[in-house]
């Protein structure tokens, strides 16, 4: 049997290839770290996208949820039902108290159903147990089980209404993929019957009236317009019955981690097209290289028949092969990159990935842009090369016209110094073009670095920052509201409270100017997307928040408010001066805006002067929490201030340690944190090798040149330290421009982040330990691919040299 | 008077150089006819290369006409000048110019490639033949490094013929070859003359014309002498 004849241009083809094994490795490496990244982050987006949208959607959450202040019984529900535009309802109630934890007391929301509940809406998986839980027992949402440390099986202290601390057995698991993790938001999660509401000592009450609503066909719907017009309605019609309805909410039917998912991961995908795009530029200016050695051959194919078009042919034939190889061994790692990434995201969302291979679509798109990009990019040098004529080919007269126009007159005015330094730039700018990738491609890499470290060392400075204008140590939440006096008489006998200021934070609804409610959008976890209004003295000592348009609270002024950076969004960014219309507790009060504030970890909150809620209050009440500076604070001594106050008739329902506040901002970015430095390190990779190909090809060429200065007496040790001088040179050069260009990209991807997490750009902070790293880096990636490029140049005889093709 | 296969109308061509204009030829007229073998001498500068250059198409004139196998060469583009390249002649060069991951074979199976006149058999079938024809059949599958420069410059005109061409245009062909070698290469491109190959050769060596049934000799870019030898 005879093997099949190949064409004698395949044959070249595959032979070139071998030939330069070195800088094809290279180029197949360069790509398939970018398809690496590139791949992961689509197959995990693609992950996330698929399972968080169909896990969120299987617990049917309400389309809208009704706070009846005296609660939805039988009669009303059924009423609520019969409905043409309710597809279903629900009445449920949530109990927000605390659970004591390794001896400190976190944030526990109850979410209580009736035992007849069909669970039909908002419903969860039973993962061990039973529901309904036992008389006075619950069942833990599955992410809280690890933050309360207990097992099922084992029991929790619950804080009782009256503060005291009651038993309550955990009978199993569930998983509610509509909350997000308990570890994140530092919040218990339990399920549980009216029996352990009534055994804690709370009223039971199912004020939470939730629904799913029908088009106007009958059909269920959750279009956002036709959600907010039926809970409208509803919420009139049981107003027009005489049930008071707090708040109407009706959150958009996605996870409340979803947009931050999506536009994360869409930042992630753009580092890691430019990381692609960049090794593409790598390969470009590689495959430029070894076209010019080739160019010789160029003109003999051209004499010999071959058309331009042969020749591109040809040289793009062979950049596919390589990207074609690269990506080829670039899926399995994606994959395995791209599931590890989605479980951890996934973990963020509170969903779990299932072990569903990639779409064909995705991988199809992974396999376009990692042939696609890298050949697109290199017919650049492909056509220039192609093109150009027999003669210029023959006689490599781009040789001989090296340094023609600006850049010769630049290189007849370099003189003095060190000679081989002189000699060094001059060499680099004989060929202008390739000294502009390398540094490009190598300040690139370099920014692209510098801008993953710097946003990372921006996040914790503003977080820093951020928390820094909150001086006091712990906000103690009460049950209910509670009087100054009572509260000064608790701190007149406390030596360890140094400053405490009392305030009064109550859940709010934005209203029309005309006083209408309007819906809100909070989740079914209560917290996100929740609006507050907090009384706080104007003249607070405790903080000092920086105001970005307008005015703080002016003092005496109760017709005053102030918003934080989150409330102005939500409210439409309204103009200073015009009317701010809040619904509390169902009675609507208007302010005048009168300044905008940055606030960092802090929900949605309008800021009114002490007293201005003191109506909502009743009579002799006048704060809802207290902030305290203590000397020594530890979750102890915060603690034992918290039952102190419980002692003296004021039951805390939440302690939030201002330390507690930084873990939780922490846990909501840090996979998305860590997943931009891993892509900057790419990045960093990328560009050094970069570096190392074109210093390999500009030895490679300069061969015989190498050879008449040695001819001429030059030793190999000068050869050797022009070649390293120049490395350093471009090196340094790159690591310049890259930290210049480091600058806009830190602030393009510092603002992103920013604004996903409080509606803020974070700072600019430079890193100063990543300029050193990335100085590090470009200047020993240059000094090792110039050694290598130095070694291989000093080993050549002189004949070998001179005889170079 | 026979129809020439090679027809050069008042050819000039100027080079722009930093220091001034240089022409390198000046309005040269000249026919070549099938079966004739043209020896271009002429010192270093006279304008040898140049021509052959106009008449292979690879640079294109400052101002006339260059008519090869009927074809004008002005006119056409990169890749219409590669066609009848292609088509019409063979170019030797005096560093023979294989391309060196190619074996001696694959050499001369390039141009067919490049040309798909004939299928990967006939292809590989006309090479052995033309390897048989200038005496390096042996040679066939090594790579043109481990070849003595005569052996090269034998298989640098076995491609030149691989498209039986009508024209062989060769440059210094025995500039890189020791006497006896050139000698016999020399033989090869005057019974491939006799054989119809109009073949135009630029030399510097005189004893090289000697080959030759023509001889024309460049001084300063302009025929100062055409002397036809009839054999």
């Amino acid at each position: 049997m005879t093997r099949p004849e190949l064409r004698p241009r395949t044959v070249k083809l595959v032979r070139d290839l071998r030939l330069n094994s070195g800088r094809v490795l290279v180029m197949v490496i360069a790509i398939a770290v970018a398809v690496t990244g590139f791949g992961a982050i689509l197959i995990a987006r693609e992950a996330l996208v698929r399972d968080a949208a169909s896990a969120y959607q299987s617990t049917n959450p309400a389309a809208a949820t009704l706070d009846v202040a005296d609660g939805v019984d039988a009669a009303l529900l059924a009423e609520i039902r019969d409905r043409d535009d309710i597809d279903d309802a629900t009445a449920r109630q949530i109990v927000s108290t605390r659970v004591l934890v390794d001896g400190a007391w976190l944030p526990m929301r109850l979410f209580i159903a009736l035992p007849g509940d069909d669970l039909q809406i908002a419903r969860f998986e039973v993962e061990s147990g039973e529901w309904p839980a036992s008389a006075g027992g619950l069942l833990l949402e599955r992410a809280a089980v690890g933050l309360l440390e207990t097992e099922v099986g084992q029991s929790l202290t619950i804080e009782g209404a009256d503060g005291s601390s009651i038993d309550v057995a955990v009978d199993g698991r569930v998983w509610d993929a509509a909350l997000p993790p308990a570890n994140q938001e530092r919040t218990g999660y339990g399920f549980a019957t009216p029996a352990l509401v009534e055994r804690l000592g709370f009223a039971v009450l199912s004020d939470q009236l939730l629904v799913t609503v029908n088009d106007e066909f009958g059909k269920p719907t959750r279009d956002q317009a036709r959600v907010d017009a039926v809970a409208g309605s509803v919420s009139q019609w049981l107003q027009a019955e005489g049930y008071a309805v707090h708040e109407v909410t009706a959150p958009p039917y996605r996870h409340p981690h979803q947009n931050q998912t999506d536009t994360v991961t869409g930042l992630l995908i753009a580092f890691a097209l430019a990381s692609l795009a960049l090794a593409a530029i790598l390969v470009a200016s590689t495959l430029g290289g070894m076209l010019a050695a080739q160019s010789r051959q160029i003109g003999v194919m051209k004499t010999v028949g071959a058309s331009t078009g042969a020749i591109v042919r040809l040289y793009a034939t062979l950049t596919v092969v390589v990207a074609a190889i690269a990506t080829a061994l670039a899926l399995v790692p994606a994959w395995l990159a791209g599931s590890a990434l989605a479980t951890l995201v996934g973990g963020i969302l509170n969903i779990d990935i299932a072990s569903v291979p990639p779409s064909a679509a995705t991988l199809a798109m992974i396999v376009g842009a990692g042939i696609a990009i890298p050949l697109v990019v290199a017919m650049s040098p492909i056509v220039r090369a192609a093109r150009v004529t027999v003669r210029a080919a023959l006689a490599d007269l781009e040789l001989r016209s090296e340094g023609v126009g600006r850049f010769a007159r630049l290189l007849g005015r370099l003189g003095g110094g060190e000679r081989a330094t002189v000699l060094a730039v001059r060499n680099l700018l004989r060929r202008p073009r390739r000294f502009i990738a390398t540094v490009g491609l190598l300040a690139a890499g370099g920014a692209l670095f510098l801008a993953g470290i710097n946003a990372s060392a921006a996040w914790s400075t503003w977080v820093d920052e951020g928390l820094s204008k909150r001086t006091y140590d712990a906000q103690l939440s009460f049950e209910g509201p509670v009087s100054t006096e009572d509260l000064a008489t608790v701190f007149a006998e406390r030596d360890d409270v140094t400053t405490w200021e009392s305030l009064v934070t109550l859940a709010a609804s934005p209203a029309a100017v005309d006083g209408s409610m309007l819906v809100q959008r909070i989740y079914p976890d209560g917290g996100h997307g929740v609006f507050a209004v907090t009384a706080i003295d104007p003249e607070t000592q405790l903080v000092h928040f920086d105001v970005r348009s307008g005015q703080w609270l002016p003092p005496g002024d109760a017709g005053a408010v102030v918003l934080n950076q989150a409330a102005a969004t939500r409210l439409g960014d309204p103009a200073l001066g015009s009317t701010v219309s809040l619904s509390i507790e169902g009675q609507v009060q208007q302010w005048s805006l009168v300044g905008v504030i940055d606030e960092v970890a802090g929900p949605a909150t309008a800021y009114v002067s002490t007293g201005a809620l003191d109506d909502v209050l009743g009579q002799g009440r006048s704060a809802t929490a207290v902030r305290v500076v203590m000397d020594g604070a530890t979750p102890d001594s915060i603690e034992a201030l918290g039952q102190r106050l419980a002692a003296a008739g004021m039951p805390v329902a939440s302690t939030v340690p201002t330390t507690e506040l930084r873990t939780a901002i922490d846990q909501h970015v840090t996979v998305f944190i860590a997943v931009l430095v891993a892509l900057a390190l790419l990045m960093a990779i990328i560009g050094a090798l970069g570096l190392a190909s074109s210093m390999t090809v500009s030895v490679i060429e300069r061969t015989r040149e190498f050879g008449i200065m040695k001819a001429i007496g030059a030793p190999s040790t000068v050869v050797a330290r022009l070649v390293l001088t120049e490395g350093l040179i471009t090196g340094f050069v790159g690591f310049g421009l890259a930290t210049l260009a480091s600058l806009p990209a830190s602030i393009l991807v510092g603002s992103t982040l920013g604004q996903l997490s409080f509606g803020l750009p974070l700072p600019l902070v430079i890193s100063g330990a990543a300029i050193g790293v990335w100085l590090a880096i470009a200047l020993l990636s240059a000094a090792l691919a110039s050694a290598s490029a130095a070694l291989r140049s000093a080993r050549l005889t002189v004949r070998e040299s001179i005889s170079y093709q | 008077m026979n129809t020439a296969i090679i027809e050069a109308k008042g050819i000039t061509k100027v080079y722009s150089l930093a220091a001034g204009d240089f022409t390198a030829l000046r309005e040269v007229d000249l026919r070549v006819e099938a079966g004739e073998f043209l020896a271009v001498v002429g010192r270093s500068g006279s304008g040898k290369t140049t021509l052959l250059n106009l008449l292979a198409g690879i640079d294109r004139a400052t101002a006339g006409t260059v008519t090869v196998n009927g074809t004008e060469l002005g006119p056409l583009g990169e890749s219409g000048l590669a066609r009848a390249r292609s088509q019409s002649i063979g170019l030797v060069f005096q560093f023979f110019q294989l391309l060196p991951t190619l074996t001696v074979r694959e050499n001369v199976m390039l141009p067919m490639d490049f040309a798909g006149l004939s299928s990967a058999a006939q292809r590989r079938t006309r090479a052995t033949e033309l390897l048989e024809r200038v005496g390096i059949a042996e040679q066939a599958d090594k790579l043109p490094s481990t070849l003595s420069g005569g052996q090269q410059q034998r298989a640098a005109i076995a491609r030149a013929l691989a498209n039986d061409p009508p024209v062989l245009l060769a440059d210094e062909p025995t500039g890189n070859l020791d006497s006896a070698t050139a000698d016999s290469v020399l033989a090869l491109f005057a019974a491939l003359a006799e054989s119809g190959k109009a073949v135009v050769m630029v030399t510097h060596d005189r004893d090289a014309s000697g080959f030759a049934n023509r001889t024309v000799t460049l001084t300063d870019g302009r025929v100062s002498a055409d002397s036809a030898v009839l054999v």
